[in-house]
């Protein structure tokens, strides 16, 4: 593919999304013309399944895309960097295959995208019509940078091939289509951020200032969780293709190939996740600054019992990534050696997981517990967030262990000062645990004001510095070190491939729940406190009903995604056909 | 390679059956509504509004997301259960009385906040709560009888109401 004219891809490229993109105005003004004019506040009804539930699946299926889209490419260029500096033919070769992925999926998204542009103003006239007043500019640079990231993405991909001896102006080529992902990032969350948190405007909704309409509360925390995630979701996607294709491969040199990119994704995807408390946290301060009543009703309101269910998820993520590297033991010579820690990984990831899972409360919502005092005298005292957090760093500490494990199983380190070394490493794990705990408990003292801005983040930064020490110990007492023999990839058991795929499912159903409570902290505004939803959709489902849609959307996309793993299959026969 | 495949869709499709099955079977089920307007009317006894005002507090105005009934550690607003006492008190300390110090805490919160605590509420008549002026008569009564003397009536005290939002406008 990379073999054809670098211009005709481009024209190829720019042609289909004008094409998308004329397809959607025509059918916007068409259908504006044919169908009845809207009721008098300001809606058109969907048929059958209403407005809301046919945006919400719409606009979630297009999120997804987006966040695929961009956060693959991130992946991409950067083991483009990597093959190339180290001389790596592997590693550019994955990031040649992300790029056929990213780039096939373009088309998709741009459909979903304009799918999605057609329906909301014709669903919703007088709010975009509203949004349009405040942030019409934004949504022309809008067209313009998805035209430019057409353009890059193109060109990036057609002439891999031709640029072979050119790898740094090809990684700058990269750079700038991440560039231009980012500025889309950017100018999609402003709307949201403008959504959700609303500044710039008079009481009466009027415009006074677009840079504050565009530079709300959430804007830049939001776009920064979205980035984190992206990379995390992009890489997660890379990891299920490796699955795929694994589960696909007819030679023992592809199932090792596609063996060692579902590792190397998975653990780029978990471990850029160790970002996403922290950038979480900083949406919520801002979320909690805008608004305390958005903030409080948000974290422990009506949607209190998806908090829950959002621990049953990142904690599911959390034992299939690890059962997938205690599986990959077994293919390291010396692995042997530490199948019996496992059992004790075990346990204590068993057992953060119960505090994280135990809710505070029976009742449905803070209301509710606070007219009948319904805390448990036991379990109660594990559902806040002190013994919460507590539990999430103590497992994801075990996660980075096995982590380590896995790396280190193969070989034994050579250095004098060895001994020494591993006695530092059980000092950083012994003393971080104990200091995690200590706080976790130290927490229930004090107010709710310094748990969330002191304790947690220290916590936290207990959690990444010894991680970090760990990891640059691992560094230098490894320099050198004896190899008991090279992994043997490909040799893994199917049910590997399964647990990569877990992974990828739960994280598209996350990120569904999480984008709806996003959503659902307007509550029955459309614009918080500005545009009221006077809709018939003006409420918030039952979380049965949500967690349908959410499953919904997930099974949609990977409908899709599977076509795209087939189409890129196909691609490659072709091309190794025409050859 | 077909069973493999197989696989990998069962577990796609088992693991979204799973999640919706905790969704429709482990969380609590119930819709999050807009809240209606309680409508107050002219003449109303005290012991209405009071229980107009309770369904209010604990409903629409979303009062309860703040304040805990009773007092606990790391509270992020004053706990109800003898608001209506401190109500009294706070009035007596500014010499005003206390239908305009309750008025007032509710459509203009920032121009006196409790010591110790934040300010961190917004009116009660602006959005997103935009309660009416009844439900703000009710809302104050129901306050007042928490450990305080109830002073207020519906439409009697709308003068004093109207003069603190006009207060608010002005400023």
């Amino acid at each position: 593919m990379a073999e054809a004219s670098v211009r005709g891809g481009i024209f190829k490229g720019l042609i289909k999304i004008t094409v998308i993109l004329g397809a959607g105005f025509i059918l916007l003004f068409l259908l504006k013309k044919m169908l009845p004019v809207p009721t008098e506040d300001g809606y058109r009804f969907f048929p059958l399944i209403g407005s809301r539930v046919w945006i919400w699946v719409i606009a979630q299926l297009h999120l997804n895309f987006a966040a695929f889209v961009l956060g693959v490419p991130i992946f991409a260029v950067a083991m483009e960097f990597l093959g190339w500096r180290r001389s790596d033919e592997r590693l550019d070769r994955i990031a040649y295959d992300f790029t056929k992925l990213f780039t096939l999926a373009y088309t998709l998204t741009a459909v979903m995208g304009s799918v999605f542009l057609v329906s909301l103003p014709l669903l919703y006239p007088k709010f975009i019509g509203h949004m349009m007043k405040i942030l019409g500019p934004t949504w022309w640079l809008y067209i313009i940078v998805i035209y430019g990231e057409v353009f890059v993405c193109y060109y990036y991909f057609y002439s891999w091939g031709r640029m072979k001896d050119k790898k740094g102006i090809h990684v700058g080529i990269g750079v700038l289509l991440n560039i231009m992902g980012i500025l889309l990032l950017l100018i999609t969350s402003a709307w949201v951020g403008f959504m959700t948190t609303p500044g710039g405007v008079n009481e009466a909704g009027e415009l006074v200032s677009r840079w504050r309409a565009i530079h709300t509360h959430m804007w830049i925390p939001l776009s920064l969780h979205r980035f984190v995630a992206n990379v995390v979701f992009g890489a997660g996607i890379a990891a299920a293709y490796s699955a795929f294709r694994f589960m696909t491969a007819r030679t023992e040199e592809e199932k090792s190939y596609y063996d060692w990119m579902g590792y190397t994704s998975a653990i780029i995807s978990i471990g850029a996740s160790l970002l996403l408390p922290g950038v979480g946290y900083l949406l919520g301060v801002e979320i909690y600054s805008f608004n305390e009543q958005m903030g409080i009703q948000l974290m422990g309101g009506f949607f209190a019992w998806l908090w829950v269910m959002q621990a049953i998820l990142i904690g599911a993520i959390l034992f299939f990534i690890n059962y997938y590297l205690w599986i990959s033991l077994h293919k390291m010579p010396g692995g042997e050696r530490y199948f019996g820690y496992v059992k004790f990984l075990f346990i204590v990831l068993l057992l953060g997981y119960a505090v994280w899972l135990t809710p505070h409360s029976m009742a449905l919502s803070l209301e509710e517990a606070r007219r009948t005092g319904a805390y448990h005298p036991v379990l109660g005292k594990l559902g806040i967030m002190a013994s919460k957090n507590t539990a999430v760093i103590i497992s994801y500490l075990v996660t980075f262990l096995s982590f380590a494990i896995f790396r280190m199983s193969n070989k034994e380190p050579t250095v004098p000062w060895a001994k020494k070394g591993q006695t530092i490493r059980i000092f950083i794990l012994v003393a971080s645990t104990i200091a995690i705990l200590a706080l976790g408990v130290y927490s229930y003292l004090v107010s709710s004001g310094v748990r969330v801005k002191v304790l947690s983040p220290i916590q936290f930064g207990i959690f990444f510095l010894s991680v970090v020490g760990l990891y640059l110990l691992d560094h230098f007492m490894y320099k050198g070190a004896r190899i008991i023999g090279e992994p043997q990839w490909g040799k893994m058991p199917e049910r590997s491939q399964y647990a990569l795929i877990a992974i990828t499912v739960t994280f598209t159903w996350l990120m569904g729940m999480l984008g709806y409570m996003r959503a659902g902290a307007r509550q029955n505004w459309h614009i918080y406190g500005i545009m009221e939803n006077t809709s018939p959709d003006a409420y918030l489902p039952a979380h049965g009903v949500a967690s349908i849609i959410i499953t919904i959307v997930t099974l949609l996309f990977f409908l899709l995604i599977a076509f795209i793993f087939w189409s890129t299959m196909k691609l490659e026969k072709m091309v190794g056909e025409k050859r | 390679m077909k069973a493999g495949l197989l696989k990998l869709a069962m577990i796609v499709i088992g693991l979204n059956l799973f999640f919706v099955y905790i969704g429709l079977y482990f969380l609590p089920q119930s819709e999050s509504r807009p809240r209606k307007v309680t409508k107050i009317e002219e003449g109303i006894s005290q012991e209405e509004l009071i229980q107009a005002g309770e369904k209010i507090v604990f409903g629409k105005g979303e009062c309860m997301v703040c304040h805990p009934m009773q007092a606990e550690a790391g509270m992020r607003a004053p706990a109800m259960a003898s608001i209506g006492m401190e109500i009294q008190k706070e009035a007596r300390e500014r010499g005003i009385t206390p239908e305009e110090h309750a008025f007032e805490a509710l459509v203009n919160p920032s121009k006196y906040v409790v010591k110790g605590f934040e300010d961190i509420m917004d009116p009660v008549n602006g959005p997103p709560t935009s309660l009416t002026e009844g439900e703000i008569v009710a809302m104050v009564a129901y306050l007042q009888s928490k450990g305080g003397k109830v002073t207020v009536s519906y439409p009697g005290s709308l003068p004093i109401l109207k003069k603190e939002i006009a207060m608010t406008r002005k400023k």
